[in-house]
């Protein structure tokens, strides 16, 4: 227990509450348990309880073509690993969320460098690249569903500036297609993760980097050794985000791939909605409990991890 | 003080700025908007150029018709405000409690609450819990449900934001004889006034562009809400190739947001940049 | 340390007791108990303030409109219509206990026990309109020996579509009459400098049908029984041969380049258009789209059909979704009876006006085919007199073959492991209904 509330950067606290003499009595005064009980009802019924009633019905035989429902013990679990579908969609799932994290990172850093200074470009352009976070993720799909037909605009721009005829399927790719589709969920987030980079550059105390570069660093030394580290917060926050939100991905897939060509872009959400739609609730939900799992195992450390990197540096 | 020497660069910056823009941002929405002003024969190969003949508003007037538009942007209006404001309330004051209370349990408690940001929803068993309860399909379930997803990133943001208020603060008020609530509302909630706003920004953008769980919550109630028009309309539409249509939906689709975000640009962007990174 | 025991104690109490609560209720919506021998209204009587919600696919979402008006019209009624965008999404809604009063609905076994139909479904045993019915489709919709499903168009037929020009410029002046002759007509063509075969490997489903017509003669020897029983399955030698094959003729060039991004919709262009000389597909949802594309031209004009086998030319039946629909058992009495007077109206006073609007041959010996109707799609009802059933139609459940497919065209499955991903569906949802042998 406490290394996973540790992990989630809980520290306990310093007795600031605390007064000399009968305090013991005050936390409970001060801070009255009726502050926690209408959030946690509310976590209860729309959270934890549907999160635990999956933990029971994926052991169970739910489904459209039956009125009963019988306890099954793992029999849908060894289906799933059976089928070998399941790995694979786990594998899509963590390859196109670690590439989600890297996309949006590395741009939204990069972005936040380029645009850092307040002119009037900078903001206008930030502004811009903030609108695909405003759009749905569904629009975003079907517009680059659009642009990477093989007849779409890209093809023709590239035929146009290249002389060759091109004709690249961009989506229809078993190997690559997983990339783009990690491409073009950046393209929507990246504004976002571009934002807390910029208001944690914003936010980094003057006289650090001022006596850096008094010393005579140049601009990309002080960014590697000064500021990054400054910036852990951030990088917490976007990785966290990026990583673990995409594990969930849904909308940009769907609308962009539906999780072809042959199956290389179905994330475990796909698979979950496909499998419930052909009458198999159990087995549906017995995928949605791995996925929780899975999502539970990289979350904590990786944010053990960024957790800890902030408090050293 | 820069140099001169450094002149040249000052020209890169912004040519580079403006190319990446326009490439990256620009292009695709050009093409959202070139589209979406084309006849149904002309956007079947959607294309950059420009279209022969003007129908924008003839596809946005049947987009807004065959897409119900206004019930699909009351039926968001309708679950995004209450869901938006409860989790606030509710979220600020469990976030403010959570900071502040002491203890292995409180330390548990505050894990469970924000386990939300990184623990999907189990779909499944959430939507047979609300027909269980006798609300799927409707307003109350869906507010709900926003409510249950998105309290794990309220409390997660505010009680950041709560530990760096000075406890003094609110010893003074004590020792004055004001009861929590007063502390609360009178000390507190303004102070929070940055990552509520932040907040309230995040959790409506999610809200707002919710197809997944309102498709699963919504699908077969009396309520829709705008992503979820969009997404029945465009499947149709993208089963017969119909570009124009589809883009005519986005475009009204994301207005919405864009013009919001046009009028409160600064509020918005300095709302998150201060709020976020505590 | 004890706070956190009562707290967590307290919990899982709680917990328990709600998920006992939850948890002992039937997880699928129920039906009302309706009587056996439902009333049939007559089916112009006045249903003034009823509203009847219809679900439909985008493909069929046109199908009933002038059905809808006409009933409207008459009777006062209104019907909604809801279309939703995929499959999934008809079990979701179910599951979350959205019923519709009536839908179009795949009137197979297969497709229709997904639904729990003694429970769900309205029983349509004495309907009116069942005497009138041609007799061959006396059978059809029929789950437990109880009618469940209203036919209204004749059975989708899985067929080869050809280009009339495409041939003649190839020489070709006779329709093959096995598969063999089938390849020579391909090479035929081929030399002509036309693309034999045009396949929608992009959007996937239509790859189905080629293992499928390919099997029309083991069907008849009831393999589909067999696999039924778990006696034989999609690894077994029938239908690793005929995906072996089909997995050759691609191989061997005889379908088109841009086979794996090619879709539904692309099939229709080509195909009018000559650029592909043949397309294997569903008759009912391609003339449908080739309708659709030729703008009050006759299809006529442009195409030709013929059914092909291995050994022959027996045609293979998939009732699909586009040719009937089913009542549902909402619990509304009112809305039960109301909804069994539209489809007594559909097939009934409105069906001569409902099949001259859609173009489509009658399933009705005393209604006459509309005038005009293309010979083609008297050629395709025809050919049910030499057919037998889909896997669709004769498979206990429906696994998604096609997936497995368009794996295969990609390269990322052999035939082999496309037999195998296949099975392990099958079985799953063999199971899953709890049928004998799984």
């Amino acid at each position: 227990m406490t290394a996973i509330a540790e992990s989630l950067g809980i520290r306990p606290q310093p007795h600031s509450g605390r007064r000399r003499g009968g305090a013991r009595l005050r936390q409970s005064q001060l801070y009255p348990s009726w502050l926690l009980w209408p959030a946690f009802l509310v976590l209860f019924i729309f959270f934890f309880l549907p999160n635990a009633l999956n933990f029971v019905y994926a052991f169970t035989d739910w489904s459209a073509f039956k009125d009963a429902i019988n306890p099954v013990g793992f029999d849908q679990f060894s289906t799933l690993l059976r089928d070998n579908l399941l790995v694979s969609d786990i594998r899509t799932t963590v390859i196109f969320a670690a590439l989600v994290a890297v996309f949006q990172n590395v741009f939204g850093l990069g972005l936040a460098l380029l645009l850092e200074k307040d002119t009037r470009i900078n903001r206008t352009a930030r502004a811009f690249f903030f609108l695909p976070v405003l759009m749905s993720a569904l629009a975003v799909g079907y517009m680059f569903q659009a642009l990477l037909r093989p007849d779409g605009a890209l093809n023709q721009a590239l035929t146009f500036l290249s002389g060759i005829h091109v004709d690249t399927a961009w989506l229809g790719n078993t190997t690559w297609t997983i990339v783009v589709v990690a491409l073009v969920n950046a393209w929507k987030w990246t504004g976002l993760s571009m934002l807390i980079y910029l208001a944690g550059l914003k936010t980094m105390p003057e006289d650090i980097i001022e006596a850096a570069r008094i010393d005579g660093a140049s601009w990309w030394k002080t960014l590697w050794t000064v500021r990054f580290p400054l910036l852990a917060p951030a990088v917490t926050f976007n990785v966290a985000t990026g990583l673990l939100g995409s594990l969930n991905s849904f909308d940009v897939v769907q609308a962009t791939t539906q999780g072809g060509p042959a199956r290389s872009t179905e994330v475990l959400n796909i698979f979950i909605y496909h499998t419930f739609g052909s009458g198999l609730f159990a087995q549906a939900t017995a995928m949605s409990l791995v996925l929780l799992v899975v999502v539970a195992v990289l979350a904590f450390p990786v944010i053990g991890i960024l957790r800890r990197r902030e408090n050293v540096l | 003080m820069r140099a001169r020497p450094f002149s040249l660069l000052r020209l890169v910056q912004p040519t580079v700025v403006v190319l990446l823009t326009v490439l990256v941002i620009g292009v695709p929405l050009w093409l959202v908007f070139v589209t979406s002003s084309k006849s149904q024969a002309e956007a079947n190969s959607p294309n950059l150029k420009l279209p022969t003949s003007w129908h924008l508003f003839e596809n946005l007037a049947t987009a807004f018709t065959d897409g119900r538009i206004p019930l699909g942007f009351f039926g968001s209006l309708l679950v995004m405000v209450p869901a938006v404001a409860g989790v606030l309330v509710v979220g600020s004051l469990a976030a403010w409690g959570l900071a502040r209370r002491v203890g292995r349990l409180n330390s548990v408690l505050y894990g469970a609450a924000i386990s939300g940001i990184v623990l999907p929803p189990a779909v499944v068993t959430l939507v047979f819990l609300l027909r269980q309860l006798g609300i799927a399909g409707t307003a109350p379930g869906m507010i709900g449900v926003y409510m249950g997803m998105y309290l794990g990133v309220v409390i997660f943001f505010i009680t950041g934001f709560v530990r760096t208020i000075p406890i003094e603060l609110e010893e003074a008020a004590r020792i004055d004889g004001a009861r929590p609530l007063t502390i609360f509302l009178r000390i507190i909630l303004p102070l929070l006034r940055p990552v509520i706003a932040t907040a309230t920004i995040l959790v409506c953008l999610y809200i707002w562009n919710d197809v997944f769980y309102a498709f699963f919550v919504l699908g077969g109630g009396q309520i829709s809400t705008l992503p979820l028009n969009l997404f029945r309309v465009a499947s149709g539409a993208l089963y017969q190739n119909n570009w124009n249509l589809i883009f005519s939906y986005v475009v009204i689709m994301s207005l919405p947001l864009v013009i919001v975000f046009i009028v409160a640009q600064r509020r918005i962007v300095s709302g998150i940049t201060s709020g976020a990174v505590k | 340390m004890n706070s956190i025991k009562r707290f967590l104690a307290g919990t899982a109490v709680a917990a328990v007791v709600a998920l006992a609560a939850a948890g002992c209720t039937a997880a699928n919506p129920g039906g009302s108990t309706g009587g056996g021998d439902a009333a049939w209204p007559s089916p112009t009587a006045k249903l003034k303030g009823v509203t009847l919600t219809l679900w439909t696919q985008p493909a069929t979402s046109t199908y009933a409109d002038q059905v809808i008006s006409s009933f409207e019209k008459a009777t006062g009624a209104k019907v909604e219509k809801v279309v939703l965008p995929d499959d999934a999404s008809q079990l979701t809604k179910i599951a979350t206990g959205d019923l519709p009063d009536v839908a179009w609905w795949q009137p197979t076994g297969s497709a229709m026990s997904v639904l729990l139909p003694s429970k769900n479904l309205q029983s349509l045993d004495n309907a009116p309109w069942l005497p009138k019915l041609d007799p061959a489709l006396k059978d059809v919709g029929v789950v437990d020996k109880v009618h469940y499903a209203a036919m209204v168009s004749t059975p989708s037929v899985l067929g080869m579509f050809y280009n009339k020009a495409d041939f003649a410029k190839a020489g070709i002046s006779s329709t093959p009459t096995d598969w063999n002759s089938l390849l020579d007509t391909a090479k035929k063509l081929k030399a002509a400098g036309i693309t034999p075969f045009y396949e929608g490997g992009g959007d996937g489903w239509p790859t189905q049908w080629w293992p499928q017509v390919q099997l029309a003669e083991s069907a008849k020897a009831g393999f589909w029984t067999q696999v039924n029983q778990n006696k034989e399955s999609f690894t077994s030698k029938p239908m690793q041969d005929v995906i072996t094959r089909y997995q050759g003729m691609i191989k061997d060039g005889l379908f088109n380049s841009d086979i794996l991004t090619a879709t539904f919709d692309d099939q229709g262009t080509h195909l009018l258009d000559g650029s592909a000389a043949m397309v294997l597909q569903d008759s009912s949802a391609f003339l449908g789209l080739v309708n659709g594309k030729l703008n009050g031209q006759s299809v006529d004009d442009k195409l030709g059909w013929f059914p092909i086998s291995t050994d022959g030319n027996i045609a293979t039946t998939i009732p699909t979704g586009a040719n009937a629909l089913v009542a549902f058992k909402t619990g509304d009495s009112k809305k039960e009876a109301a909804t069994r007077q539209f489809l007594t109206f559909w097939l009934g006073p409105d069906y001569p006006k409902y099949i001259a609007a859609l173009k489509t041959a009658s399933i009705q010996p005393a209604v006459p085919n509309p005038e005009g109707l293309p010979a083609i799609n008297g050629k395709i009802k025809k050919s049910l007199s030499n057919s037998i059933g889909s896997m669709q139609s004769l498979a206990a459940v429906n696994p998604d073959l096609w997936r497995n497919l368009q794996d295969m065209l990609n390269g990322g499955k052999t035939p082999e492991q496309v037999g195998e991903a296949t099975n392990a569906q099958f079985d799953d949802l063999a199971k899953a209904q709890g049928l004998p042998g799984f």
